[in-house]
């Protein structure tokens, strides 16, 4: 599938991304080239250790490629100094990590609020407020993370990611940390909200399964993209 | 594919400026509203910094505040004229009596004795009828002033403090000897209003009216005293007129030499003291900050450790590193905050306890008041140092490396914070040590403390980067505990930095301080008395001078005498400028300030050497001229040539210097700064100064037997026994120290804290550790030995550390400062080294004592 310029989400052309220092010093992207579509759910899959997750990173400009071009949203990341890529993440990148990652001090309609709050909006808590009824957590506004299941605690992460209305949703093995379940419900809802709002959905995952219900499975293989076809 | 760029959120603008910061404090509020936790000892640091620098600087500013409102009951007057070894002409009495009221009020040493001949030097002082003028004086039984010191039935009355009752074993209304005249001890005295300005004496005050002095016969030309004569002006006079009235009498009478205090700086040396010993304490209570500086530092970094995650989130959802550092450190300014306004609270409200419960006990004015500019300094200290110790730490959150966020990343973080943390921390130190040299009492002090400071810090880390590449370079030892307690010492995250820092700056004040301690008591009850002569003989009359002698050698027997004379000058000016207006050296300031005892001489005295000039012929009948010792010399500038005005006896003499010695002081010879040519007073009035040293071992018996003798044949004469004199000094040292001792003690207490802060910092990665070996098999033992190796080895390095640099201080304290000989303490220093051990060893094996108790799987759930 190879969409078109103006409809395309994420281009990432010959990646490379190194990690560590001196002796330490890991290859783990190697000439990484890849185009996601508008809208487009992309699972990406592969053995622990391959680079899924810096692939994932790279693309939320969490890492700088050292060489390459990753762009996102038709935005050149390599162009942006690290604040603007804060800021860029802010609006544009919502980002589900395995270990829900609440902040506890903060009550859910505070943590589903912050990244509102950071990007300036002004009804912050109203949105936040509409985020949590949208995953079914009207009623646990003033819950803190410590006081929330695992799956209502990634469902305040998600509202979290959706809150901006980001074109981009990345998540990191979403369900690694939730019961079967629980994690099949919060699937449900992953792919119900990205429909609802159009955003491009990359996630990363171990579960075939749950890589099948993308429009398109991509495995990496030691820092390669492997091509061969994934066995359905 | 368009509905994705609709959603874009048109109205948000990220958070700049005002916004940021009221977003950044809105999160950081909403962070705390967790609870302090982790941050007790963080907040104990700062409050008893805090506290203790406030409680100095609130207590002595009550004191000089309530010296200088109370001026005019200190002085007794508005204003003070002081003559020295004379009254006051008729022409200045009238002058002044045409001013205002005047009082005459005369100071002088007096033998009292009892009918058996026991004596005691007391502090006399001769009040007429008017006394006092202002304030009040408390005696009991509670009678009139004037009824208690008059004639009745031929005999006068007296007042003395309660140490003369205790010393001469006599009760009120018993009589003692003065002079020539019994008094009848009529009460005893409990306060004096001007207490202050009459300086403090060696002996208690004996109190007698001006007409009772003057019938005992002490009063001889040249007799050592002083004449205050004090003017009450009319009415409620201004500072200007108060000045108006010196000026003028300045102006009449030039040639007065008086020494002039008006009720504005009516106890300036006293003053002076408490700015001293203020500054003293200052630089103590910066200590305490300053090790609580490295408590901030670890709770800081603690802190940091915790929120990485929550950190990384937030940046992940779009703060920049900055946003992410500005918010912690509001966080980490908000809760210094709270520790200086609770340190503040304690420092101001300390004074007012100490004055609650022991103020009836101190002769000293003292009145606390609220002082905002104290309160200000205070929490500008707290929060200074919470700054210049939490940014290296805090400028780390810049960096935290979202990747942490996700599974199986490697971390990448910076090893150095980003230069606009480094100048941050730097600008924070520079204010801070700007704040305590700008506002200490002596600069130059205040400079080598920062810097021995700095360079403790300095010496410290490298200490710590010392003992932890050594462990990881020494073999392995076979032994399983002692491989791991080596281990642990160098390992990432070991405790060795933390602990040798506050350790080893705790130990090293103790320490130093100690050695200062030791030493001054050491100088003053051992080291002296086997070269100090036993007796100080004052007021001898020049006419019975031959006869004293001989009655001396003939009840003291194996004796040496040395007899110089004595007079009382002052220096008024230097080449021309007047003494007040003269810019001596700080260590030399007190030879202008009042009234010294000279001699004349015509021969260099025992124990001097002419280093300058030439000392003067025998028979030697040019014009004046005078030696000084070089110190006074070098402190006031002097050149051989130079001129110097000296009023004596009402009478000013400008002479020239002719010479200047060294003196070796601590002989406790006689010994004067400034000694002149015999011509120079020729025919003057004058008394002499004896000391007697016995040649051959004596007892208490002899000595007061000899005393006695004196007294009884020489009522008038003052003798004071050195071994008395030296253990009022040593008392005076007592109380000084223990006020020390209290500060100090506030640093170490602040030292212990952050240790304890260091060792429990490392409590959760050292439970991980220990279940893990658990599970492979270790037992509690192997696990409380390693630890106890691990802990006595730390404090072992830490306290060997302490030991050198702490003596290196105190060396350098007591010989460069106070140029005195320095003896090493043992018993202190093993005490000290025995006390780190311990402190460290228990702390340490508090805070892991648990550890040994958990059952591993619980963790292992958690791991």
């Amino acid at each position: 599938m190879h969409p078109s310029a103006s409809a395309i989400a994420i281009d990432l052309k010959d990646v490379h991304l190194s990690l560590g220092q001196g002796v330490s010093r890991v290859h783990i992207l190697k000439g990484i080239s890849l185009s996601i579509g508008r809208g487009e759910a992309v699972g990406l899959v592969g053995p622990s250790g391959s680079g899924k997750s810096t692939l994932l990173m790279a693309m939320a400009g969490l890492e700088r490629a050292n060489s390459g071009d990753v762009i996102i949203d038709g935005q050149n990341l390599n162009t942006l100094n690290e604040d603007g890529l804060a800021r860029f993440r802010g609006k544009r990148i919502g980002i589900v990590f395995q270990s829900f990652h609440l902040i506890p001090t903060m009550t859910a309609l505070e943590n589903v609020a912050v990244p509102l709050e950071l990007g300036g909006a002004r009804d912050a808590f109203a949105r936040a407020k509409a985020e949590l009824e949208a995953v079914g957590l009207g009623e646990r506004l003033s819950h803190y993370p410590g006081q929330l299941s695992g799956g209502e605690q990634q469902r305040v992460a998600l509202a979290r990611a959706l809150a901006p209305d980001p074109a981009i949703l990345v998540a990191d093995e979403p369900t690694g940390n939730l019961d079967e379940g629980t994690g099949s419900q919060i699937v449900d809802l992953l792919f119900k909200l990205k429909s609802e709002r159009g955003a491009t959905l990359v996630l990363v995952t171990h579960d075939l399964g749950l890589a099948r219900r993308c429009d398109r499975m991509v495995r990496i293989r030691a820092g390669h993209l492997d091509l061969a076809p994934v066995a359905a | 594919m368009q509905q994705s760029m609709k959603n874009l959120p048109s109205d948000m603008a990220p958070a700049k400026g005002l916004a940021s910061l009221s977003l950044m404090v809105r999160l950081a509020l909403r962070d705390l509203r967790g609870g302090l936790r982790g941050f007790g000892i963080f907040i104990a640091c700062i409050a008893i910094g805090v506290a203790s620098i406030t409680a100095v600087a609130v207590f002595s500013r009550g004191l000089t505040d309530g010296i200088s409102r109370e001026g005019r009951v200190i002085l007794g007057a508005d204003a003070a004229f002081v003559a020295i070894q004379r009254e006051a002409t008729a022409e200045e009495l009238a002058f002044l009596s045409s001013q205002g009221k005047v009082t005459p009020v005369a100071y002088l040493r007096l033998m009292a004795r009892t009918a058996d001949g026991t004596s005691v030097l007391s502090e006399g002082k001769a009040v007429d009828a008017n006394w006092p003028m202002h304030g009040r004086v408390i005696t009991e039984p509670a009678l009139p002033i004037s009824e208690l010191l008059a004639e009745k039935d031929g005999v006068f009355g007296a007042v003395a403090e309660a140490l003369l009752f205790t010393r001469l074993n006599v009760k009120v209304g018993d009589t003692v000897q003065v002079g020539e005249r019994s008094y009848a001890l009529r009460a005893m005295l409990i306060s004096e209003p001007d207490k202050l300005a009459g300086g403090l004496g060696f002996g208690p005050r004996l109190l007698v009216s001006d007409a009772g002095l003057r019938a005992s016969g002490v009063i001889q030309p040249g007799s050592l005293m002083r004449w205050s004569y004090r003017v009450t002006l009319p009415g409620t006079p201004d500072e200007s007129t108060v000045d108006a009235l010196i000026t003028q009498a300045k102006q009449r009478f030039p040639e007065a030499g008086w020494e002039v205090r008006s009720r504005m700086n009516a106890s300036p040396q006293f003053a002076r003291q408490i700015d001293r010993f203020t500054q003293f304490l200052t630089l103590i209570g910066l200590t305490a900050l300053m090790v609580g500086g490295v408590g901030v530092a670890n709770a800081t970094q603690g802190f940091v450790d915790r929120k990485r995650a929550d950190l990384a989130t937030l940046k992940s959802l779009g703060a920049t590193g900055g946003f992410v550092f500005g918010l912690s450190l509001i966080e980490v300014m908000s809760l210094a905050l709270i520790g200086s306004l609770i340190g503040l609270v304690i420092g101001s409200l300390l004074p007012w306890i100490v004055i609650s419960s022991f103020g009836h006990l101190l002769p000293l004015p003292l009145s606390p008041s609220v002082y905002p500019s104290e309160y200000i300094r205070g929490l500008a200290y707290g929060l200074l140092t919470a700054l210049a110790f939490s940014v290296p730490a805090l400028g780390r959150t810049h960096d935290v490396p979202v990747s942490a966020l996700f599974r199986d990343s490697i971390e990448t973080s910076r090893s150095w914070i980003r230069p606009r943390y480094m100048i941050l921390t730097l600008l924070a130190t520079i204010t801070l040590v700007t704040l305590a040299i700008l506002f200490s009492w002596d600069r130059r002090i205040a400079m080598i403390y920062v810097a021995s400071a700095a360079g403790a810090f300095i010496l410290l880390r490298g200490v710590a980067l010392l003992v932890m590449a050594a462990a990881r370079r020494m073999p392995r030892p076979a032994n399983t505990e002692a491989r791991l307690a080596l281990s642990n010492l160098h390992r990432p995250g070991a405790l060795t930095p933390s602990v040798t820092l506050s350790l080893g700056l705790g130990l090293t004040l103790l320490v130093a301080l100690g050695a200062i301690d030791s030493n001054l008591r050491n100088q003053l009850t051992t080291s002296l008395p086997a070269k100090a002569p036993s007796f100080f003989f004052v007021d001898i009359p020049n006419n019975d001078a031959d006869k004293f002698d001989a009655l001396l050698r003939e009840k003291g027997g194996d004796i040496s005498l040395e007899r110089v004379p004595m007079m009382r000058g002052r220096i008024v000016a230097i080449n021309g400028v007047s003494a007040e207006s003269y810019k001596a050296s700080d260590n030399v300031a007190w030879v202008l300030e009042g009234d010294r005892g000279i001699t004349y001489s015509e021969t260099i005295p025992k124990n001097s050497r002419v280093v300058q000039g030439a000392w003067w012929p025998s028979g030697y009948r040019g014009k004046p001229l005078v030696s000084m010792t070089k110190d006074v010399a070098d402190g006031l500038r002097l050149k051989i040539g130079d001129t110097i005005t000296v009023n004596v006896l009402g009478r000013n003499l400008t002479v020239e210097l002719a010479s200047i010695r060294s003196v070796e002081w601590r002989s406790v010879g006689i010994n004067f700064v400034m000694v002149f040519s015999p011509n120079t007073f020729a025919g003057a009035p004058h008394t002499h100064l004896a000391t007697l040293s016995f040649n051959k071992a004596t007892d208490a018996a002899q000595e007061a037997s000899l005393a006695r003798a004196v007294t009884l044949a020489y009522p008038a004469i003052s003798s004071v026994r050195v071994k008395d004199a030296l253990q009022a000094a040593s008392d005076l040292v007592a109380q000084l120290t223990m006020a020390m001792r209290g500060a100090s003690a506030i640093a170490i207490l602040s030292s212990i804290l952050v240790l304890a802060g260091a060792l429990a910092a490392g409590r959760t990665a050292r439970m991980k550790d220990a279940v893990v070996l658990k599970t492979l098999g270790a037992t509690r033992r192997q696990l409380f030995v390693s630890y106890l190796m691990e802990y006595a080895m730390l404090g072992t390095i830490t306290a060997c550390f302490g030991l050198l640099a702490g003596t290196a201080a105190g060396y350098g304290i007591v010989s460069q400062v106070m140029k005195l000989p320095f003896t090493m303490d043992w018993s202190l220093t093993i005490a000290s080294l025995i006390l780190a051990l311990f402190v460290t060893v228990v702390l340490g094996l508090l805070g892991t004592w648990r550890i040994l108790g958990e059952k591993p799987a619980q963790y292992l759930r958690e791991l």
